[in-house]
């Protein structure tokens, strides 16, 4: 090795021994002299990541009237500072924002794997309670007061079991969080979610997704520098099939019917359903459940709602089911046409009562009727008349049709959940109940609509939407868009034809000149419409309740229809637990809704008709 | 197998300070990676499989005399550049660059494989040149370098390509290159970077304003060397205690298994932990750098010299980085950061000069 470059490599290791000692000179001055003042930063200056809370999509109805909204609010946190919580800030807390200390303990430990997040506590505390907490912040410990988005329903009560409710995660099962993270949406505890009706269902598109801001957090818990933030996405609005308007007068309708029939003295009047939906595409226009609950006072509600013997958690649409009553008649009709078991125009004779099986059936007061061909059975829903006819088809063609129009299956509606597929009364379902086989005796009352059937308002309103349409079962849907915040649509519902059933054409005239009757003088529903500009086709039902101790209980009152009877757009069936008579509560009811869709003003009062000095009855 | 005398020139202290190292950085590895949301040990597992798989590599790279290397030093250029070629096309990309090649079970970084493969083909290169008078003597340097530096830039991968930089000025100067050359070199690459600057990307020139104005932030790069300066500041002379930093544990620290692993060592073990591993290090380049002078040619010399220079500049950077004085650029901490690629490679490296102390004299068969 020449002179040369041994001098530099000497060089070399001098320039490396000195690159060493700079180093370790920085470090001792940082770490020796600069200390105290690093660890104070250390203990004090603490930065956290905190997420911030995306706002959730609206619900708008199809006119593009906002239904659920968010307002601004607020939720205390607890921010782990690095030594652990604070005893007696826990303690306060507790007090404050009425929650048990073992509670927050709990919470702490569900997100013991994130220890850097802060807890949430309480969601949408009060003024008054921020106010505490600023007021002793020195004192508290790594309380965090967050601004957060609360769910706002514009319209408290209105379409309750249709847009749902929110709720904090630790309402929902550890299995449906799991759900959710497999799908990648994660919650922390204390994450508000979806728990019901379109807020669940829709989950995915409302929810966005959470920002997050890298925050300087000083020895209590202050946020003191706000660094590096992501954006959350909003989330998506839905747009819904539902008309605002419509909505909130079938609610409106529903409530009075209520309370009149209540002023009367009808003790078991409390509950009333109706389902509007669009017969061309089976889009929802209104689906209302009375009563109804507050989803922006839910929590606070809970314990009255849950006891309340109106049970108006349930969305009575699609979760209860009901006897249908005279409004099966049409199925009877149908299937008795079809099968070459009634000739059209053929008349049968109307005693009043038919006895068959050892059965007598009855019409409403016995009154008899003659001579009668369909379309005046239907106008005066005789029961001796389709009684005639099921004792003609059989229960096995007469459940076939009645599957057909999606008795005892569920209608298929998935932007909520819930939804209950009810029974057709048939040899099957009597199986599933009782030991004995199925008499011949009770097809009489299946042919009528008693007995064995059971049906949800929804699948009602299906099964009248396909008469209107003449056979096609649209999948009922109540959202019809999706925009995601930027405005783009994401989402657009196209009609879903279920099935279709193949029915002559004949028949359906048939069908519909009998409703048609049944709106007209002489027909069970016609006095309350009688000054109705828009033609309404439709049929009344009183579904008789089996009386406990023998108390004489009211029939569920029944309407279904449609309109206009040539080019139907909307098909409507409404229920009135124990409201009597179709005439009595329903068809009143109807006359509301439709007048509301049809912008009809005040052809006639929709108050009970039980004054009303009726032609027929049922 | 191996040669008595071979065995007896082999350095064993070189070989022990790297394990020693090497181990260190496991136990610092350990701590850095407890918090984060990984199975236990998947880290510490991983790279001791890195390490184990390193020490093999260097057995059989002692094995081979590395004048081969000198004959394959083109095939080896041309098969790295080949590599670098790959990368925009197969790459994956992570942290907005495209610098791995998929391999299934890691992902080969080659921009690490080609440092060592600079330093040998430059060293064959440079070893054939012993008159540098005029400044036209290094043009062929130049080119050897720009070559592979450029795909590395163009990955972007502006630390890595700034180790090649200084390798290539280190083994100019130990080659004999002219003084006034590299000073002339030195001031032009000084006075050009503000022409540079518009060229950077945007993270880029962050990470050089907030080194030049540690108060301004517009990518929270200074938050990075804030929490790096807090953890290790807060350590004191004797530590936190291993897995007892608060900056640490809490994850407080980016990327603080490999970029800023110093940081947790800084402070868990503080200024004793650390000038400890300084010793290491300093004995390590010691050590390399006699073997480069009793080498038996300028090639093995020349080879010994730019692995001292590529350990040195990465040490410098990185802990520079950690401690604020130097702009974040990204570059691992040999032998203690995490990483498949980086372990490998500076294993590889020792081997390479363990394989030149072995044949210091000329063996006779």
């Amino acid at each position: 090795m020449d002179k040369q470059t041994l001098k530099r490599l000497r060089f070399m290791l001098l320039f490396i021994i000195t690159v060493f000692v700079v180093l370790s000179s920085r470090l001792a001055y940082m770490q020796v002299i600069q200390y105290e003042e690093y660890l104070r930063r250390a203990e004090e200056n603490i930065f956290r990541k905190l997420p911030i809370t995306a706002p959730r999509g609206s619900i708008y109805d199809r006119d593009g009237v906002e239904l659920v909204t968010n307002r601004p609010g607020f939720s205390v946190s607890l921010l782990d500072l690095g030594n652990g919580y604070d005893a007696e800030t826990i303690a306060y807390l507790s007090k404050l924002l009425e929650i048990t200390e073992e509670e927050i303990w709990d919470k702490i430990y569900e997100q013991r794997y994130r220890r850097y997040l802060p807890v949430r506590l309480k969601n949408d505390v009060s003024f008054d309670i921020i106010a505490k907490i600023s007021e002793r912040r020195t004192d508290l410990v790594g309380v965090l007061i967050e601004a957060q988005p609360i769910r706002y329903y514009v319209n408290d009560h209105l379409a309750a079991h249709v847009l749902g409710r929110m709720g904090e995660t630790d309402e929902l099962s550890s299995e449906i969080l799991k759900e959710w993270a497999e799908k990648g949406y994660e919650y922390r505890p204390g994450d508000v979610i979806g728990l019901a009706g379109l807020e669940m269902v829709w989950e995915p598109y409302l929810r966005g997704a959470n920002g997050e801001q890298r925050v300087e957090i000083n020895s209590i818990g202050q946020a003191i520098g706000y660094y590096e933030k992501l954006d959350p996405v909003p989330g998506s609005d839905l747009c819904l099939t539902v008309d605002f308007e419509l909505q909130r007068e079938t609610e409106r309708v529903l409530a009075d019917i209520v309370a009149g029939l209540q002023e009367e003295g009808n003790e078991y009047a409390k509950k009333a359903v109706a389902v509007a939906l669009d017969p061309r595409s089976g889009a929802i226009r209104a689906m209302a459940s009375y009563p109804a609950y507050n989803p922006n006072t839910f929590s606070r509600d809970f314990t009255e709602l849950s006891q309340d013997p109106a049970r108006p958690l349930i969305n009575n649409a699609i979760a209860e089911y009901y006897p249908v009553g005279s409004t099966f008649k049409m199925l009877t009709g149908i299937a008795a046409l079809e099968e070459g078991k009634l000739r059209p125009g053929e008349r049968i004779l109307d005693r009043g009562s038919l006895t068959r099986f050892n059965k007598t059936v009855r019409n409403y007061g016995s009154r008899a009727f003659g001579y009668i061909d369909i379309v005046r059975a239907f106008q005066v829903s005789s029961n001796v008349f389709f009684a005639e006819l099921g004792a003609r088809l059989g229960i096995d063609a007469l459940a076939e049709y009645g599957r057909l129009f999606g008795f005892g299956s569920t209608t298929g509606l998935q932007d909520i959940r819930g939804e209950r597929a009810g029974h057709v009364a048939s040899r099957e379902t009597k199986a599933k109940f009782h030991d004995d086989p199925w008499y011949p005796s009770e097809t009489l009352d299946a042919a009528i609509g008693q007995g064995f059937h059971n049906i949800t308002p929804l699948q009602l309103a299906n099964y009248v939407a396909m008469i209107a349409n003449e056979g096609i079962h649209y999948r009922p849907y109540l959202v019809e868009e999706v925009y995601d915040y930027k405005g783009g649509l994401v989402f657009k519902a196209e009609p879903e034809i279920l099935n279709e059933v193949e029915i002559s054409p004949q028949t359906w005239a048939l069908i519909k000149e009998g409703m048609a009757q049944v709106m007209r003088p002489g027909g069970t529903a016609w006095y309350p419409f009688r000054d109705f500009p828009v033609a309404v086709a439709g049929k009344t039902g009183s579904a008789q309740v089996v009386a406990l101790g023998g108390v004489n209980i009211p029939p569920h009152s029944l309407f279904v229809g449609f309109a206009p009877l040539e080019e139907p757009e909307i098909a409507l069936a409404v229920l009135i637990e124990h409201g009597g008579i179709g005439a009595d509560a329903a068809v009143p009811a109807a006359h509301g809704i439709l007048s509301a869709y049809f912008g009809v003003e005040n052809s006639t009062s929709t108050s009970p008709g039980a004054d009303i000095e009726q032609e027929t009855g049922d | 197998m191996l040669d008595r005398r071979l065995l007896k020139n082999f350095d064993l202290s070189l070989f022990l300070l790297t394990v020693a190292i090497c181990a260190y950085g496991m136990v610092i590895l350990n701590s850095a990676t407890l918090s984060l949301e990984f199975p236990p040990l998947y880290f510490v597992k991983r790279q001791a499989l890195w390490i184990g798989l390193g020490l093999v590599i260097m057995f059989f790279i002692c094995l081979i005399d590395y004048i081969n290397l000198a004959n394959w030093s083109r095939y080896l250029y041309f098969f790295n550049i080949g590599l670098l070629l790959l990368v925009p096309f197969i790459g994956v990309e992570r942290y907005g660059a495209q610098r791995w090649i998929p391999l299934g079970f890691f992902d080969l970084q080659p921009s690490e494989i080609a440092k060592l493969v600079i330093i040998i083909s430059l060293g064959r290169l440079l070893a054939e040149r012993e008159d540098f008078e005029h400044f036209a003597d290094l043009f062929p340097t130049f080119i050897h370098v720009a070559l592979p530096m450029g795909l590395i830039i163009y990955q972007p991968d502006l630390g890595t390509s700034l180790v090649f930089l200084v390798i290539m000025f280190g083994m100019l100067f130990m080659a004999g290159a002219q003084i006034r050359h590299l000073a002339a070199i030195a001031a032009v690459g000084v006075a050009s970077l503000p022409l540079l600057f518009p060229l950077l990307e945007d993270y880029q020139k962050a990470r050089l304003l907030v080194f030049i104005n540690p108060d301004i932030d517009p990518l929270g790069v200074g938050y990075q060397i804030l929490q790096s300066k807090i953890a290790i500041g807060s350590g004191g002379i004797a530590g936190k205690g291993l897995f007892a930093g608060s900056q640490a544990q809490r994850q407080f620290l980016p990327e603080q298994q490999t970029d800023f692993i110093f940081s947790v060592l800084g402070e868990e073990l503080g200024l004793i932990g650390a000038l400890l591993l300084f010793l290491l290090f300093a004995l390590l380049i010691y050590r390399i750098l006699r073997i480069a002078s009793i080498a038996k040619d300028r090639f093995g010399f020349l080879i010994c010299c730019g692995v001292a220079v590529m350990f040195t500049f990465q040490i410098v950077v990185n802990i520079g980085m950690t401690v604020g004085i130097m702009p974040v650029t990204g570059l691992p901490l040999p032998f203690i950061s995490y990483g498949g690629s980086s372990m490998l490679l500076n294993l590889m490296a020792v081997g390479l000069v363990l394989n030149v102390g072995m044949r210091r004299h000329k063996i006779q068969f």
